[in-house]
């Protein structure tokens, strides 16, 4: 198979970076380096469920964080936990695994309550109904405080499942110095990563997934060709948020104590610029978004340290961000299908 | 007439903000022919078919196909009953391939499905086959074949007219609406889609046309209605129509033209 230049540079530029945290930090690399990939899985994860809503059926959606926030409470909630001010720990529980689907399940539910009347708007309307649904949410899971422990958030969560965790984990990294917890949940993520892309490639290549492309394209055509465009999109919808949900599960166990601030808008936002980033429509290009993506978060504080000797950590904050906005510029001027995704089929055309 | 009517509208109305667009009493068409619908801009044409496919809903009156009282149906439902339209503005996939334009066009609902599409039973595939043999037959016809793999958009304007028409033939619906099939067509092209639309009629099929081509028109169509301001203002055998006073004043204008 001849390599196109997409997956050279691709390569290329994930290497680059990931080979910049080993020359910005020569000591603790390593553990930058795995604390890093965690989060990319989790945070990639997430961007694949998203890029099936926006990079499959076009669909605008700006409240990834709820779907993700549901996913993690549903599955908190479910397994042995503490909860709220008082923290009172309750011994009983569903295995991890179990609690896990249910949590992805009640994602996706969220996702069809939402698409239901969401769906029938076009574009930007949709976007804007799922952000402010996103808030309704996270409002929601703050002010319940008898359920979901509103701003004291939960904790000692995290043994339901790192009980699981494999011998070999602890074995295998005891010389380096990392988390094994948190390891534990990055092998987790990837495994995941590898059993949807799994799916959705199964997916993308079938009928399907053409429809949804058709979709994509023009749902009034859809229509005059005799199919159920709002039910294909409710469709999508519960399958990206499922996805949202698993990396939101995924997110709290790598945090080990969940708080609401968590799925704030922001999240939804990183969540898009990875899926940029890799590539809108690829199914494998939100992987090294999310790497690229993590390694700039990770190391523009110290790029910006260079820079600005004596600044403070809140200065250097902003400059991170600042940083990240005219990476974003900078793609979508000079290569707005991202990492990997197909200039022919360009989805976010600026010019 | 008789119950060979295919499609039937009862004091079909639309206005736009005072404006009246559509104000037909009592329409129908019959089977087996090409009906073509002409008239000045505005007339009422497009919001016509818009209203009788249920792209837009009617202020009032009813549309019955086969005897079917679909005024409240979904265009979706209406496409799967055998009525599909074309768009005046060409609605191609534009980031799909001809191939995948014309398979998602001929697919079934079930074969569409999420479940069906995880499990990928053997006959899936087959029935995929067959699609495809389907729109290979059909780019033929529409000398499309060798764009098979390009993306819909990197087709000029008038194979865009042709691809959105295949996509209406691969459905093999028994009524076609097709909105201005021959615009922004070169003569050439014109041709071979009245040949193709000829060649649905003979195969039973029912097409209702708008069009401005009225030497098209005329040479091709056995009935042909005329609307000027959302009514009707003329309906009969072309000839006829040609040189009725009513058309030639609203429309067709005096030969000197």
């Amino acid at each position: 198979m001849k390599l196109s230049s997409r997956v050279v540079i691709t390569v290329l530029v994930t290497t680059a970076s990931l080979a910049s945290v080993y020359i910005l930090n020569p000591e603790s690399a390593t553990r930058l380096i795995f604390s890093l990939l965690t989060f990319a899985g989790i945070y990639g994860l997430s961007a694949i469920g998203l890029n099936v809503h926006f990079g499959w059926t076009g669909l605008l959606n700006f409240g990834h964080a709820a779907f993700m926030g549901m996913g993690a409470y549903t599955t908190l909630l479910l397994v042995p936990h503490a909860a709220g001010r008082e923290g009172e720990i309750t011994t009983s529980g569903l295995p991890i695994f179990i609690a896990a689907i249910i949590g992805i399940l009640c994602a996706s539910l969220l996702g069809l309550l939402l698409g239901l009347p969401a769906l029938r708007l076009r574009g930007d309307y949709l976007a804007i109904v799922t952000i402010a649904a996103a808030e309704i949410f996270r409002l929601l899971v703050r002010d319940l405080e008898g359920i979901t422990g509103g701003v004291y958030g939960i904790i000692s969560y995290s043994d339901s499942l790192q009980k699981y965790r494999p011998q070999i984990v602890d074995s295998l990294l005891s010389d380096l110095n990392i988390s094994v917890t948190q390891t534990w949940v990055g092998i987790l993520a990837w495994i995941s990563i590898g059993i949807v892309l799994l799916l959705l490639r199964r997916l993308n290549r079938s009928p399907w997934g053409r429809a949804l492309r058709a979709v994509r394209e023009d749902e009034d055509a859809v229509r005059a060709l005799g199919k159920n465009a709002v039910w294909l999109k409710l469709q999508s919808f519960m399958l990206g948020a499922g996805i949202g949900g698993l990396s939101g599960i995924l997110l709290a166990f790598n945090y080990g104590s969940l708080q609401v601030t968590t799925f704030v808008p922001i999240l939804t936002f990183y969540i898009w610029a990875i899926m940029i980033l890799g590539g809108v429509g690829s199914l494998t290009g939100p992987i090294f978004g999310a790497i690229v993506f993590w390694v700039i978060i990770s190391e523009t504080d110290k790029i910006a340290g260079l820079i600005f000797e004596n600044a403070n950590g809140q200065q250097l904050a902003g400059v991170r961000f600042a940083l990240v906005g005219l990476l974003i510029m900078l793609l979508m001027i000079y290569r707005p299908s991202g990492l990997l995704g197909k200039k022919e089929e360009l989805l976010l055309d600026v010019k | 007439m008789s119950n060979n009517n295919l499609l039937q509208v009862k004091e079909l109305k639309k206005s736009f903000g005072g404006i009246q667009a559509v104000n037909v009493s009592n329409l129908a068409f019959e089977e087996h022919i090409l009906t073509s619908i002409i008239g000045p801009n505005g007339a009422g044409k497009t919001t016509f078919f818009d209203l009788i496919s249920r792209f837009q809903s009617q202020d009032d009156g009813e549309i019955y196909f086969e005897g079917k009282n679909i005024s409240n149906s979904q265009p979706y439902k209406i496409a799967r009953l055998g009525m599909v339209r074309t768009f005046q503005l060409t609605k191609v996939f534009e980031r799909m391939n001809v191939l995948e334009n014309l398979m998602f066009a001929g697919s079934s609902v079930r074969n569409d499905s999420f479940i069906s599409s995880i499990i990928k039973l053997p006959s899936q595939k087959e029935y995929e086959e067959e699609l495809k043999t389907k729109a290979f037959e059909v780019m033929k016809l529409l000398t499309l074949e060798d764009m098979a793999q390009s993306y819909a958009r990197e087709l000029s304007g008038g194979q865009k007219k042709l691809l959105e028409l295949g996509r209406a033939i691969v459905k093999s619906p028994k009524v076609l609406l097709l909105d201005e099939p021959l615009a922004g067509v070169n003569p050439k092209l014109s041709e071979q889609i009245l040949e193709i639309i000829n060649n649905l009629i003979s195969e039973g099929k029912t097409v209702l046309m708008v069009e401005h081509n009225i030497e098209a028109v005329m040479r091709v169509s056995e009935r042909v209605i005329v609307m000027a301001e959302g009514e009707i203002i003329a309906d009969g055998p072309p000839n006829e129509i040609r040189t009725n006073e009513k058309v030639i004043e609203a429309y067709l204008g005096s030969d000197d033209e």
